[in-house]
């Protein structure tokens, strides 16, 4: 009994560092740009079919496949920006009509890598080999090392965004978009850097989560909806309340699944949200 | 004398609402400029347009012999063009160190910031005592010297201030006014202000705007006294 709860508190764990590092992305984007990016998910799929592609078709190993990964999906991260959000910046409208093409960008990547990769599923190697045995309990060491560079990498971009000009640029433009441009910031400029960065964070996510999961053109649907959950939930804004609702949504994923069975547990985590919005609307740890 | 900054035929308009209608003035070198005239007469609405954040409808604006009409706010404020806008709360998350170390972003200010930084925290011992407090936390007047702070961190050849004393209460009026006499000795200033005395007080030429336009320019020859601007702020029968 014990050993199955610790089991559960580890996977939850795996999943609340995956769920981090996905929306701590999502919330970058929105923070800086005022834009709900529905690609994130794609992006992360692109990441790991781009892995995949150097690592295991061109024999190149994970290593380059990795920094390939992440580099393509900044890469189109930048040039969704520059392509179907720069133009409708300023319209009163333009949370809406990014929704949009954001979603149309999220089905063109699909099924794009449909075509590029077919349907035959794939999967990526693990960053390392082998099993780590925690008190009885067994996760891979894949897993392991997920939940140490998931926070590795989350205290990065908070030292980033606090410490250096750049990253408190962003901040600034996130803030006050007219104020930091009369600062001498290069507004569209940071945008398509926060952009870049998001998606290179989604890149990342897909890289390690194809090393769990089989890589098809939906990789990225399914754990876009759980950092959608998790950046309403944590209140949109703030990188730490963002990766405090990951590890709880995580667990929370992670004992549901124990609990009322992997059917029911989206249902229960939505339901859990409705409550929460009620009573918290601005998030469980936004502030008002 | 050469021109520093020169605003020629200057229209614009929110929509379909015009707000310059063929406005020009011009600042010389070393001279400081007062704007003054009623609200919603345009006032703030050059500012934006001078630092790039509105596109005039049509018009010339050109600063040390250079157009800047077309070009991005960063690129105006890299030149040395640099504002302090009305009201302005900056970015409420962010600390008072924080706020005046990022403001610095352009080259020549990175190269200048320490003894930016030491300048403006002498001139607002206030804004020394608060560093790490975050900006919406401050007082009306705090928020004003700390945007004013950070508009001397970019380093500006010319400073435009809107209204940098609105809303704050006598002392502290005082208080800012004191400093900006002193930040008028090291940078020349163009000033958008109600309180007539310290516009004239910093201002070597003052200009009156009404209905987007500068009905009157006043001169160092001639300098009229409190009672004779007032005069022109409210019309004749206003005494």
């Amino acid at each position: 009994m014990i050993e199955t709860l610790f089991t559960t508190l580890l996977s939850g764990v795996v999943l609340g560092a995956l769920y981090a590092l996905m929306a701590s992305g999502l919330s970058l984007v929105w923070t800086t740009l005022g834009v709900f990016n529905f690609a994130h998910g794609a992006l992360m799929m692109i990441g790991a079919f781009v892995a995949w592609t150097v690592s295991e078709g061109l024999g190149l190993g994970l290593g380059p496949g990795l920094v390939a990964g992440v580099a393509a999906a900044a890469v189109l991260g930048v040039m969704i920006e520059f392509l179907v959000i720069r133009p409708f910046y300023g319209r009163p409208n333009m949370l809406l009509i990014t929704v949009m093409t954001t979603l149309a960008v999220m089905i063109i990547l699909e099924k794009s890598a449909q075509m590029i990769w077919g349907a035959r599923l794939k999967q990526l190697p693990r960053l390392v080999e082998g099993d780590v045995n925690i008190f009885g309990a067994v996760i891979s060491a894949h897993e392991a090392l997920i939940v140490v560079i998931a926070p590795t990498i989350l205290i990065a971009l908070w030292l980033f965004a606090t410490r250096t000009a750049v990253g408190r640029s962003l901040r600034a433009v996130g803030q006050n978009q007219d104020a930091a441009a009369l600062l001498g910031i290069n507004v569209p400029l940071t945008f398509a850097l926060a952009f870049g960065l998001g998606a290179a964070l989604a890149g990342l996510t897909g890289v390690l989560l194809g090393g769990i999961r089989f890589v098809t053109p939906s990789l990225g649907v399914e754990p876009l909806v759980k950092a959608m959950i998790v950046v309403i939930f944590g209140g949109l804004g703030s990188l730490g309340a963002t990766v405090g609702a990951a590890f709880v949504i995580g667990l929370a994923e992670a004992f549901l699944v124990l609990v009322v069975g992997l059917y029911w547990t989206p249902f229960a985590l939505f339901l859990g949200l409705i409550i929460v919005l009620i009573f918290r609307p601005n998030g469980l740890f936004g502030r008002a | 004398m050469s021109r520093f900054l020169e605003v020629e035929n200057i229209s614009a308009a929110y929509g379909s609402v015009t707000v310059l209608r063929g406005l020009s003035l011009h600042v010389d070198v070393g001279e400081n400029v007062g704007l003054f005239g009623p609200n919603g007469h345009g006032k703030t609405t050059l500012m934006r347009v001078l630092s790039g954040l509105m596109r005039p409808t049509s018009g010339k604006c050109r600063f040390d012999g250079k157009d800047i009409t077309a070009i991005r706010p960063s690129e105006i404020v890299a030149r040395g063009l640099v504002q302090s806008q009305q009201g302005n709360t900056l970015f409420g998350d962010m600390g008072v160190a924080e706020t005046l170390e990022m403001a610095a972003f352009t080259k020549p200010a990175r190269n200048r910031a320490a003894e930016t930084l030491a300048y403006v925290y002498g001139l607002f011992p206030r804004l020394a005592e608060r560093r790490p407090q975050r900006a919406k936390t401050l007082s009306g007047g705090e928020r004003q010297m700390l945007s004013i702070g950070a508009a001397l961190m970019c380093a500006p050849r010319l400073l435009m201030l809107d209204e940098p004393t609105l809303g704050l209460s006598p002392r502290l009026k005082e208080e800012l006014a004191a400093a900006l006499k002193e930040i008028s000795k090291t940078v020349p200033l163009i000033v958008v202000e109600q309180d007539v005395e310290l516009l004239l007080s910093l201002s070597d030429r003052l200009y009156l705007i009404e209905h987007g336009e500068v009905v009157r320019e006043i001169g160092t020859e001639n300098t009229p006294d409190t009672a004779e601007i007032m005069q022109m702020y409210f019309g004749e029968t206003a005494q």
